[in-house]
């Protein structure tokens, strides 16, 4: 029974709950068995659900396969390199893995009295779609002190993947040198850091500098994780960590594919949640995007990187099915990099409640955004999480805005706030640019959010006097981009004097007299 | 009084909330109370019956199984259900965390329930009356993606 009214009243008032399923509780693919799941008021019986899980992975990941997409209506599938397999341990991404493996590397061609591949190495019917397949985990127990790491957990999870290459990754390798080095073969070993004020935050300013800290690339992690104004933040940053960690791995070893566990619940989180944090401009890139993207640094080894989400129509519950009647191992996610503080937490939570009662709104939410178009031109990237920078971001916060401060004590206070034993050369701050205006408005309010609440996770005995910044985050070029028009009109902006500006409309004003 | 004995399992993260133990065999009365009510747990040794046996935690051996009803009055009875394992697991069997169990009465969204390999929407959720040798699986999916 349902309580959609008067809990107190009568029992015959209540109304009866409705069923899930629109139809009988025979399959509605074969018509013949009885079922076993409701997928979206649909009731499928086992044998039926899991080719319709393998189609719907298949028909989200195949047409993005082939570098171009040519004339041909099936062409043949082959990717340009390998293939990169992001492995949280959560049942999204296990399931992938399985998925994956089991439709394009598992299988073993015929093969002659010899032993050798029938037809020839080189027959079609032989040629795998990828070259190699890479499982990439990405390591987050250094982000608390008491966490346990799960490296050799997740390895030991991947035994039953013969032929798959494990590359472990840390959190913190995005504060580490030798590992960008590795990645870029660009020797450049600066580390820019955030000047912090006294509250420990980082100041309105965004005031870059030159790092003079030794700080261990965990140590890093942590001031850094520490300096955030709010778990929104933390867990933002953690999950921008992860993500470019994975691109550039990906660039580094030669994939033409990163493929991603998301499922349609995670994804419509993701969605509702980028939206929340002001990452609007950027949600086409939450279905799938191409790295490295148009203006990226320093990045010279291998071609561009595709990354697709293959279980984006594959929904929570069909693919904790999936898993369970396959036999799926899934060692489960750290609790890090699940979404459940701030405003990612609570969007999860309101998805997951959601799917429960209105299982279709889920993929309603998916393919509404889908239609998005961004409004603007793009002019560069975010320095910070490399996504889409909106144009006109600056002029548009000025406007919404209040710089004024009613109290001069506090503007007085605040203006005296940067740490005044900075080990930072003045020459140096000059020459770098505010890494306000290079940013895209979620990393803004990433950084410079306020909360009454401060981090629960993050240790609070490390504080420093700046914030470590990832090592990619580099000024680039110190020209400004031109904003270009659709039909190729530059938009050039210069200040005016009070005089050019009196003399462009003299034609209309009142004579002073 | 007869009992349904009935194997539960859990998944995809959940049985971490149940001492990290995956499969539990339940031993329930064939009727329990309307309003689900648990009787509270008593420790092994005493004397005081138990509701009902489950080889989790221990209980005495070859105990006789108490009738639930005993001492409850006038108290409605139903046949057992799912509803009323969700709540027996709740008080005798969950270790930490209940609010990622339950959610009111039902389990937590985001729980997906099999009943014999068998979504249980297909069951009549809550109200499905549990059979001697059912087979019941709780998995979280709400271990990411």
């Amino acid at each position: 029974m349902a309580s959609c009214g008067n809990p107190i009243a009568d029992d015959s008032a209540l109304m009866l709950s409705r069923p899930r399923f629109d139809k009988g509780k025979h399959c509605v693919k074969c018509k013949l068995n009885l079922g076993n799941i409701v997928i979206r008021h649909a009731v499928y019986c086992r044998d039926c659900f899991t080719p319709l899980v393998i189609v719907k992975f298949r028909r989200a990941l195949e047409p993005h396969v082939n570098a171009n997409a040519g004339t041909s209506k099936r062409p043949k599938l082959k990717a340009s390199g390998s293939l990169v397999l992001g492995f949280s341990g959560g049942l999204g991404s296990a399931v992938l893995l399985d998925l994956v493996y089991k439709s394009y590397f598992a299988g073993r061609p015929p093969t002659d009295e010899n032993g050798d591949p029938r037809g020839g190495i080189n027959h079609p019917r032989n040629v795998s779609v990828w070259t190699s397949c890479a499982v990439c985990y990405v390591e987050v127990s250094s982000a608390i002190p008491e966490a346990h790491e799960r490296t050799e957990e997740m390895r030991s999870a991947l035994a039953s993947y013969p032929n798959l290459k494990f590359i472990p990754l840390r959190l913190e390798d995005a504060f580490d040198e030798s590992w960008w080095c590795r990645m870029t073969g660009n020797p450049d070993m600066s580390q820019l850091t955030l000047e912090l004020g006294k509250d420990g935050l980082p100041t309105e300013g965004l005031n870059l500098a030159h790092s003079s800290n030794t700080l261990s690339p965990k140590d890093a992690l942590r001031a850094f994780l520490t300096a955030l104004p709010t778990p929104t933040a933390v867990s933002r940053a953690i999950q921008v960590l992860i993500r470019l960690l994975m691109f550039f791995t990906a660039q580094f070893h030669g994939a033409s594919h990163l493929v991603l566990g998301s499922s349609l619940t995670t994804l419509a989180v993701s969605l509702v949640s980028c939206v929340a944090q002001g990452g609007g401009h950027a949600i086409r890139e939450e279905f799938q995007e191409e790295w490295p993207p148009g203006l990226s640094p320093g990045v010279e080894r291998g071609g561009s990187v595709r990354v697709v989400r293959p279980l984006r129509d594959v929904t929570m519950k069909e693919c904790a099915a999936f898993a369970w009647w396959n036999g799926i191992r899934v060692p489960g996610r750290p609790r890090l990099t699940r979404v459940i503080t701030g405003i990612p937490g609570l969007t999860k939570d309101f998805v997951v409640r959601l799917e429960k009662d209105y299982p279709s709104t889920v993929s309603t939410i998916a393919r509404t955004c889908a239609k998005l178009e961004p409004k603007g031109t793009s002019v560069g990237e975010c320095w910070f999480c490399y996504s889409h920078l909106q144009g006109g971001l600056a002029d548009w916060k000025a406007r919404i805005s209040i710089r004024s401060h009613p109290n001069l004590k506090v503007v007085e206070r605040l203006a005296s706030s940067s740490p005044a034993d900075s080990s930072v050369h003045p020459d140096q701050t000059s020459r770098l640019p505010p890494l306000d205006t290079h940013l895209c408005y979620s990393c803004i309010t990433m950084f410079t959010s306020r909360s009454s609440r401060k981090s629960s996770f993050a240790p609070p005995l490390i504080h420093h006097q700046d914030m470590p910044l990832p090592r990619w985050v580099k000024p680039q070029d110190a020209e400004e981009a031109i904003p270009v028009s659709k039909n190729g009109e530059l938009w050039v902006r210069s200040r005016q004097s009070e005089k050019e500006c009196r003399e462009s409309i003299a034609d209309f004003l009142l004579p002073d007299n | 009084m007869s009992t349904i004995t009935v194997k539960v399992e859990f998944g995809g993260g959940l049985e971490l909330l149940f001492g990290n133990k995956r499969v539990h065999s339940i031993s329930l009365p064939s009727f329990v109370p309307a309003d689900n009510t648990i009787a509270p747990s008593s420790p092994p040794n005493s004397e005081t019956p138990l509701l009902a046996e489950s080889d989790d935690p221990p209980l005495p051996a070859n105990g006789p199984i108490p009738d639930p009803m005993k001492g409850l009055g006038e108290m409605k009875a139903k046949p057992l259900d799912v509803q009323y394992l969700m709540h027996y697991l709740r008080s005798r069997l969950l270790t930490e965390r209940p609010e990622l169990f339950m959610d009111g009465d039902t389990v937590r969204p985001g729980v997906l329930v099999l009943i014999n390999d068998t979504d249980w929407e297909l069951e009549g959720e809550g109200t499905y009356e549990i059979s001697d040798g059912d087979e019941i699986v709780f998995i979280s999916t709400l271990h990411g993606g």
